[in-house]
């Protein structure tokens, strides 16, 4: 720490003794100065320094020119670069300028560390300048006397120096001043110059690294001014209506310059200039008329000026001055036209005359009034009809004929040449061919094919077409060599006009001809709104309205109609723009498709809004040729089996339909279950000798005794519930069961296997009455019958053959039936044919039925109910009972032999198994 | 005459001759303009008369000015117009230490006619030098130093000195139209009597 700030001590002191060296003096010298003193120097040039120190610092501070470090700002520059010339110099050299910078100092390393400034120098780079080029001179004059002249020049490449440009001019034998630029270095302005010597000029640059002279120009100034344009222009009416005459003063002397002069004009509505011939204004002057202008029009005027022989330049223009030409007689009669209305009365037209107001270039004027003749060319001899107007139509009702119609325009100045028209009594001369139009240039152009005959004029009519307005009718007059125009009148785009080309000839007019046309299209402003006409299975009949005129914007081209299923590709059909209906083929059937449809112009096309429908499922007749066949074969085959039951009706009835004995009117036994003995089967095979019977009986049980009923005994019951909640369904009642056996029952039957009756074809009726008669001690009768029907039979075997749960009830029902307690009419048939059958004994049959309604309605009801829930028992023990009567006669009676051989004596067997106590 | 046959000679010595007579012309109108400002400013009547002539001041008017040579016309003018020269600069000196920088517009008149007349001295030597004659000398034609004037008769003399230039102005554009005539005659023969 000590010894830094020792260094640090030492090296202020020699700082010190440099910069005081010699202080004695009262001067501070520096050990040393470098040569050249801030130098200025050309970029890209080589440049040397030396350094030299002053003597006496070699000896107080050891300071010699081998410590000598040189740098450029605070760069030091490369040792290679340094040359040691003695003891006191150091050079130091440049090859290229531009690695120069401000300050390149000298400088020296005491006691050979620490550096020391010893000089420095500024060191100034650039360009000398370039030869300034184009020098060009023109003289302005700014008044009478004052033509300052202003030079300019190019001053060539910047020079990152200052550099001074001096325009300088002399005469042979005198110089003048030069002329240095202000605030600017390409170019100057000499106030004031003497024409008609020549005048020396040159422009000089200069700079600290040189000088530069342009080539001079010799000219004399009078030949390069720029006078001042002529001034107080005023413009005079002249006798004639076609003449304006202008009177100007100039500016410059003509001992000084003679002048030539342009005139330009106007009319004061175009933007155009027009020239008077140059030719015309060649030579010195102060006035001019100006010929050829229209009458009564107002004219701009403008002039300007330059030397006679053209040397120099052309003066500004002028202030703009005006004038108005006087007027003249109209030069053209008003174009004239008509509507001829012949339809409000057969004898006479209404004809609307119209004519146009002249263009002002015609007016000539202002037109004071139209004087408008109608000479009838049948009778010569009347005089002319003569009407003044002011307006530019005029209605009249002609009669029917030929007239000339003539209309003469008045100004103040006088009349127009007579415009004439024929208004014939029918277009029957020959027409223009071939109209055509064509927009062009943002108009339309209209064309045609001239007739043969020579035509004297033509008229164009036209209107534009809309459906919210009328048709109202433009025109114009063409003249007779001509075989196209442009349409004069604010044509606009998207818009359709009629129009119609008429030829005029000397002795009447032609048939007009008509196009309709477009000056621009565009795509329509919406599109056709499509809709079904009829749709079938395969095809749909579309039909759409055409686009109005408003709404077309061009002309329809084509139509497109688009249609597609859900999921489907869209498919597309061109319709011809005539057409408002099309049929759509090879649809799928019974699906939505959805339509629209684009009309197309020219310019692209629009489409309309979608419409769905749906294609039918069956095509027409398909349904009748289905349904026609088959009811026509419904109908053979009832008509066959009508044919065919009315043949077979015997073996049907016989079949299916046999005569049922009545039962009551069968002879029936009276018998008692306590006196099974009193019967005597000699008795009954008396009476039935050739069948047996089966003894029926009709077992009532109380539902308690379900419980006396061995678990063996109810297994099969359950089995039954289960199907009798199946089967319930085709359970009809006693009736219908009893009169059609249904194959299910007849399955159920055969699953049964087992009947109790089948070997049996005569059965004994009983019939159970269960009450008394009027508080009468019910006694138990059965009541027997002996009617030997088979019916019974196979009904009872169905019944029991039903099996399941259905057996049991049915069971009961029948045996209601049979009692008269219920008249349904499916159970008529049975129960007439009950009647039948009982109609022997119809008697003892009434007082049964008697008994049945007044007494056990109720209680039958109520055993109904009881059954409804007690019927699967009441099934096994039926079941039982039969099988006990079918299976168990071997065990009950030991082994009975044969249906003949069983014995007439009733004993059901349901007693012994059940136990059974008839009551 | 040698150096006049040349085309290149005769082209210039026209050209010389026609910018020589617009000078003149030019010079002419600027010193009636002159003369305007000058009786207005110096307070001057403009019919004053002045000496018929003022010392020192050439006259333009000639005896047998058609009878002149063309070289004879050049000399003439040339002296007369050296002589301008140095009266005008005079003028210009008087006029400045007069009128300061009071009257620019007189003064900057006054310097553009003195260069017109530079300017036509000019002409008139290099048309001598295409005679042949080369120029005299500007010490014989000098002026003999300006006599010592009151104001008021310094004004009248500059009066008479633009009045004569206007004349000679006039005389000068004859003589060089005469000189810019084609053949010999335009610089020995006689031309028809003509006074300018």
């Amino acid at each position: 720490m000590f010894s830094g700030w020792n260094w640090v001590a030492r090296g202020f002191y020699l700082l010190l003794n440099i910069c005081s060296f010699e202080v004695s003096g009262g001067l501070v010298q520096s050990c040393g100065h470098i040569i050249p003193e801030s130098p200025v120097l050309a970029l890209g040039s080589n440049f040397t320094a030396l350094c030299i120190l002053n003597e006496s610092c070699l000896d107080f501070g050891n300071i010699y020119a081998n410590q000598i470090i040189w740098k450029i700002k605070n760069r030091v520059v490369p040792k290679e670069q340094y040359h040691e010339i003695n003891r006191t110099v150091s050079s130091v050299t440049f090859n290229d300028t531009s690695s120069l910078a401000t300050p390149l100092t000298c400088n020296v390393l005491a006691d050979g560390q620490i550096e020391q400034n010893i000089y420095g120098i500024t060191v100034t780079i650039g360009l000398p300048p370039e030869k300034p080029r184009n020098l060009s001179c023109i003289v302005y004059q700014l008044s009478k006397l004052t033509y300052p002249m202003t030079c300019t020049w190019d001053p060539g490449r910047h020079t990152f120096l200052d550099t001074q440009f001096r325009l300088k001019y002399r005469w042979p034998q005198e110089n003048f001043p030069d002329c240095i630029p202000k605030d600017v270095n390409n170019s100057c302005t000499i106030t004031d110059v003497q024409f008609f010597v020549n005048l020396e000029v040159w422009v000089e640059a200069a700079n600290a690294l040189g000088k530069a002279e342009s080539d001079p120009l010799v000219l004399d100034p009078i030949e390069i001014v720029k006078p001042l344009s002529p001034h107080n222009l005023s413009v005079n009416s002249g006798i004639l209506p076609t003449v304006l005459k202008l009177s100007w003063e100039n500016r410059i002397s003509a001992t000084v310059m003679k002048l030539k002069f342009n005139i330009r004009y106007r009319i004061i509505s175009d933007t155009s200039w027009m020239q008077v011939p140059p030719e015309d204004t060649a030579s010195p002057r102060t006035s001019f008329s100006v010929q050829g202008l229209r009458p009564y029009t107002e004219y701009i005027f403008s002039i300007r000026c330059m030397k006679e022989d053209g040397v120099g330049y052309w003066s500004d223009w002028s202030e703009e001055k005006t004038g108005v030409t006087t007027e003249d007689k109209p030069s053209k009669g008003p174009p004239i036209w008509r509507i001829i209305d012949a339809s409000r009365s057969p004898a006479s037209w209404t004809v609307h005359l119209m004519w146009k107001a002249l263009h002002p270039f015609e007016a000539n004027g202002v037109i004071l009034r139209y004087e408008v003749t109608v000479r009838a060319n049948s009778s010569l001899s009347s005089p002319p009809e003569k009407y003044n107007v002011n307006t530019t139509n005029l209605t009249l009702k002609l009669p029917n004929g030929t007239y000339e119609v003539t209309v003469v325009a008045h100004n103040r100045v006088g009349a127009s040449p007579p415009s004439v028209l024929l208004i014939p009594a029918s277009n029957s001369k020959a027409p223009v061919k071939n109209v055509r139009t064509l927009p062009k240039d943002g108009k339309l152009l209209v064309a045609w094919t001239a007739p043969n005959s020579y035509v004297l004029k033509y008229v164009i009519e036209w209107c534009l077409v809309s459906n919210s307005s009328d048709c109202i009718i433009e025109w114009q007059n063409e003249p007779g060599n001509v075989q196209g125009t442009y349409l004069k009148g604010d044509i606009k785009p998207f818009k359709c006009y009629l129009i119609t080309v008429y030829p005029l000839y000397a002795d009447g007019q032609g048939s007009g001809q008509s196009v309709k046309a477009y000056l621009q299209q565009d795509r329509p402003s919406k599109g056709p709104t499509v809709q079904t006409k009829k749709v079938g299975k395969a095809e749909a009949v579309l039909t759409w309205n055409h686009l109005t005129v408003d709404e077309q914007n061009g002309f329809i081209r084509s139509y497109t109609i688009f249609y597609k299923t859900v999921n489907g590709n869209e498919t597309a059909v061109t319709v011809d723009p005539s057409k408002t209906e099309y049929t759509l083929s090879s649809l799928t059937s019974d699906t939505l498709y959805t339509v629209r449809m684009m009309a197309y112009t020219d310019e692209g096309g629009r489409s309309g809004p979608d419409f769905t429908f749906t294609t039918q499922k069956f095509g027409k007749g398909e349904i009748e040729a289905i349904v026609v066949p088959v009811c026509l074969a419904f109908l053979l085959i009832v008509l066959l089996g009508v044919l065919f039951c009315f043949n077979k009706r015997d073996l049907i009835k016989k079949h299916i339909w046999p005569i049922v004995p009545d039962p009551s009117k069968s002879n029936i036994a009276q018998w008692s279950p306590q006196v099974p003995a009193k019967h005597t089967f000699s008795s009954k095979d008396q009476m039935y000798p050739e069948g047996s019977f089966t003894d029926v009986s009709v077992v009532e049980i109380e539902a308690d005794e379900k419980k006396s009923f061995s678990e063996q005994d109810l297994k099969p019951f359950d089995l039954l519930k289960k199907e009798k909640s199946t089967s319930e369904g085709h359970s009809s009642g006693i009736g219908g069961s009893s009169c059609m056996s249904s194959p299910r029952q007849s399955v159920s039957d055969s699953d049964e296997g087992e009947t109790t009756q089948n070997t049996s074809s005569t059965v004994q009726y009983s019939t159970v009455v269960l009450s008394g008669y009027r508080d009468q001690t019910p006694v138990q009768v059965f009541s027997r019958s002996e009617s030997t029907q088979p019916l019974l039979d196979s009904e009872e075997r169905s019944e029991d053959h039903a099996g399941g749960s259905d057996s049991t009830p049915r069971r009961q029902w029948y045996f209601k039936r049979n009692g008269g307690q219920d008249e349904n009419n499916t159970d008529r048939p049975c129960f007439e044919r009950t009647k039948q059958i009982t109609s022997a004994n119809e008697g003892d049959l009434l007082g049964f039925a008697q008994l049945q309604i007044s007494g056990q309605s109720s209680q039958l009801l109520g055993l109904g109910v009881e059954k409804n829930t007690q019927e699967a028992a009441l099934s096994d023990v039926l079941q039982s009972s039969t099988e006990g009567q079918t299976m168990r006669p071997e065990t009950v009676e030991g082994s009975p032999p044969s249906v003949d051989e069983m014995p007439k004596s009733y004993l059901p067997q349901t007693v012994r198994q059940g136990g059974y106590m008839p009551q | 005459m040698a150096a006049a046959d040349s085309p290149s000679a005769a082209l210039q010595r026209r050209d010389l001759c026609s910018r020589g007579i617009r000078l003149a012309g030019k010079m002419r109108s600027d010193v009636i303009d002159l003369l305007d400002t000058y009786v207005e400013r110096q307070g001057l009547d403009a019919s004053a008369s002045v000496a018929a002539a003022v010392e020192g001041v050439p006259v333009a008017a000639a005896e047998r000015w058609d009878e002149q040579t063309g070289t004879q016309r050049l000399l003439e003018n040339l002296a007369a117009y050296r002589a301008f020269r140095a009266l005008l600069a005079q003028m210009l000196e008087e006029q400045r230490e007069q009128l300061g920088e009071a009257d620019a517009a007189l003064g900057r008149a006054l310097a553009a006619v003195l260069l017109q007349v530079s300017a036509f001295s000019y002409h008139l030597e290099e048309l001598l030098r295409l005679e042949s004659h080369g120029p005299p000398s500007e010490e014989r034609a000098a002026c003999p130093p300006p006599p010592q004037l009151s104001l008021f008769e310094r004004k009248l003399r500059g009066l008479g000195v633009l009045r004569e230039l206007a004349q000679w102005a006039v005389r000068s554009a004859r003589d060089l139209r005469q000189l810019a005539k084609p053949g010999p005659g335009s610089s020995s023969a006689p031309s028809p009597p003509e006074s300018p």
